[in-house]
């Protein structure tokens, strides 16, 4: 693949839309201040738009190339600008294919792909290729060294599917269900407020609470709808969930309508962890991610990328085995926090709840039980925090627990960690608390950072004496 | 971690960071004085001239003369031939270990203010974080840049 090649030439109608898209608010604009008097103006300006979009569609769809020389990936681009750009096979962080309903229809795929560089765009962003073309160009860019192996033995690649169970499971307790839980707790007890008033007024009771009832069932009719929105959402997203290792690379594809197809080489992979969402953590389940260098788009929980999205807890250790096994670390013996941390847990939840208490009391008094309930609520949660965090080391490998709301441990290697921090304050100084710092390369190249707040400062810096290396 | 790093910046630092806030300071009191008139023109409500007046005080004599001093004090480091030693915070006391072969690219930077007493600031990059070490003597600083520099050798498992 040395000379340059064009993408499918479906390109242009890929750009038209997004060409349009981007114009709509234009469009709209000039209808709607010149639809009276200047009609035919309008036309002509709208239809004028239009080709120059699509005239700028077909340019930077013929004017872009791209080809593989040597171990660079070439770009060419530019309508007016002419650009090159080069990207070192070397230094790619991740290749996506994903496919929507279009790209289905026309049998085409779109490539992007990842380097650690700064930016949300992926570095090389394919809008489209023919299938073939594309896993040929992935295939391609995958072949770096020489000593390869062909990567025909798909037989004895390990791989994990989701189940239809769990897939439906993960959909159940998603995000929105914690929408639901509020918006049901709020309306309830609104409507218990409500009920006397009305309900033994004897000349209209029955009807009112008849029309109550309705009012009620279609209330739970729309939660229901919500929940089972959110359900298929997140069916749609991770249908036929798969993660495979191939060689040296995870190979994630996932999607219905949408797929996706995601390849990270395992030395990019900066931390792995798994979270328990309040919601999956009473049944034992959890989402496994991964923290990558770079740009992905690829969206999950707390924006890192998954790696499975509901998985039990007990099932960690083989999964991470079989794909992962150099971040399989022993969490058993985390080193929890000391008592006197407590306070600081409680406090930093406490306050904000308070503020809102007594913003609450002065402006609407009526709705005084809501920030009372989520004060109690806040007590519990810094509680939670306080009892969850810690931090264990494990050879090479430190991992790190913490709870915002879900609960999520992090594995990361001695050699990802860029930077160590402690960081103490007055109080702390007096009573040998210390927060550390932990940064590792995150997403869009920014630095990402974790923090174990409160710790006993010896045990703070026993994890600094493993991190240095000048071997204390 | 357990001892902080050894050296100290250059003592111009309180010098160069009062000047620096001293500058800012002008602002301040510029809206002030704005009030001041203000009052006396158009019965600008007295209250808040006072409140202007008291933060340009408490905030003058906080950053002009109060923290350089205690900044300076905190601020230390320390470059070993593995790693990189930085401490500093006045309230919030810092502590960062930044190992050597995590180190990026290192550059020295100086402005005006600082150009004037012959310093500058040495900043370290890593892939994920940045650490500026203030106001070293010039001539130490270009020592220090050159030295982390061949010290940050390239590590095989880099990003």
């Amino acid at each position: 693949m040395s000379k340059p090649e064009k993408l499918h030439p479906a390109t242009i109608v890929f750009n038209l839309i997004k060409g349009i898209k981007d114009s709509i608010f234009l469009i709209i604009l000039v209808f709607v201040t010149m639809f009276d008097d200047h009609l035919l103006y309008a036309i002509f300006i709208v239809f004028f738009l239009l080709l120059l979009i699509t005239g700028t569609s077909i340019l930077s769809w013929s004017r872009f190339t791209y080809r593989i020389d040597g171990d660079e990936l070439r770009l060419e681009y530019g309508i007016f600008i002419r650009k090159k750009r080069y990207i070192s096979k070397n230094r790619i962080q991740s290749i996506d294919l994903t496919q929507n309903l279009l790209h289905r229809i026309f049998k085409l795929v779109k490539v992007e792909i990842e380097t650690a560089g700064t930016g949300s765009e992926a570095e090389a962003s394919l809008l489209a290729l023919s299938l073939e073309d594309g896993e040929a160009l992935r295939a391609e860019l995958k072949t770096l060294k020489k000593n390869e192996e062909v990567e025909e033995e798909t037989s004895t690649v390990p791989a994990e599917t989701i189940s239809r169970k769990r897939l439906i499971f993960a959909g159940a307790t998603s995000g929105s269900i914690g929408v639901i839980l509020a918006l049901v707790g709020f309306v309830s007890s609104e409507v218990i407020r409500f009920i006397p008033n009305s309900f033994y007024d004897e000349a209209y009771k029955w009807l009112i609470g008849l029309g109550l009832l309705l009012m009620i069932l279609m209330g739970i009719g729309v939660l229901l709808l919500v929940w089972l929105l959110g359900i298929l959402g997140t069916m749609t997203k991770y249908w036929n969930f798969t993660v495979s290792k191939v060689g040296e690379d995870i190979v994630i594809t996932h999607g219905l309508i949408e797929k996706k197809q995601i390849t990270i080489p395992i030395r990019r992979i900066q931390a792995v962890g798994h979270v328990e969402s309040v919601f999956r953590q009473p049944f034992g389940y959890c989402t496994v991610i991964a923290e990558i260098a770079g740009g992905s788009n690829e969206k999950g929980e707390q924006f890192s990328t998954v790696l499975f999205p509901v998985l039990k807890v007990d099932e960690l250790n083989s999964f991470l085995q079989k794909f992962l096994p150099e971040y399989q670390a022993d969490n058993r013996k985390m080193h929890s926090l000391p008592k006197r941390a407590l306070k600081y847990y409680i406090a930093r939840v406490f306050f904000p709840a308070l503020l809102l208490l007594i913003a609450v009391g002065i402006v609407v008094p009526h709705f005084i039980w809501v920030p009372i309930l989520l004060l109690i609520g806040s007590i519990i949660l810094g509680v939670l925090q306080y009892k969850d965090t810690g931090h264990v080391m494990d050879g090479r490998k430190l991992s790190i627990r913490y709870r915002t709301l879900s609960k999520t441990t992090m594995v990361m290697n001695h050699k990802r960690i860029q930077a160590l921090n402690k960081k103490q304050h007055f109080l702390h100084k007096r009573e040998n608390l210390a927060t550390i710092k932990l940064s590792i390369v995150g997403k869009m190249g920014l630095g990402k950072h974790y923090f174990v707040k409160e710790l006993d400062e010896e045990e703070l810096h026993h994890v600094a004496d493993w991190y240095s290396y000048r071997g204390v | 971690m357990r001892k902080p790093p050894v050296h100290t910046i250059s003592k111009d630092a309180i010098k160069a960071w009062k000047i620096t806030a001293a500058l800012y300071e002008i602002i301040v009191w510029l809206i002030s004085i704005v009030a001041i008139v203000l009052h006396f023109v158009l019965d600008f409500p007295l209250w808040i001239v006072l409140i202007l007046i008291l933060t340009s005080i408490v905030s003058t004599y906080l950053t002009v003369f109060l923290l350089p001093k205690l900044r300076w004090r905190r601020w230390r480091y320390e470059v070993f031939d593995q790693e990189i030693y930085i401490q500093h915070g006045i309230l919030v006391v810092s502590r960062t270990l930044i190992p050597m072969i995590r180190v990026q690219h290192v550059e020295t930077e100086q402005g005006p203010i600082l150009k004037k007493f012959d310093l500058a600031s040495v900043s370290i990059s890593t892939a994920a974080t940045t650490h500026k070490i203030p106001a070293l003597s010039n001539e130490i600083a270009s020592d220090l840049r050159d030295r982390i520099s061949t010290l940050a050798r390239v590590d095989e498992d880099d990003v």
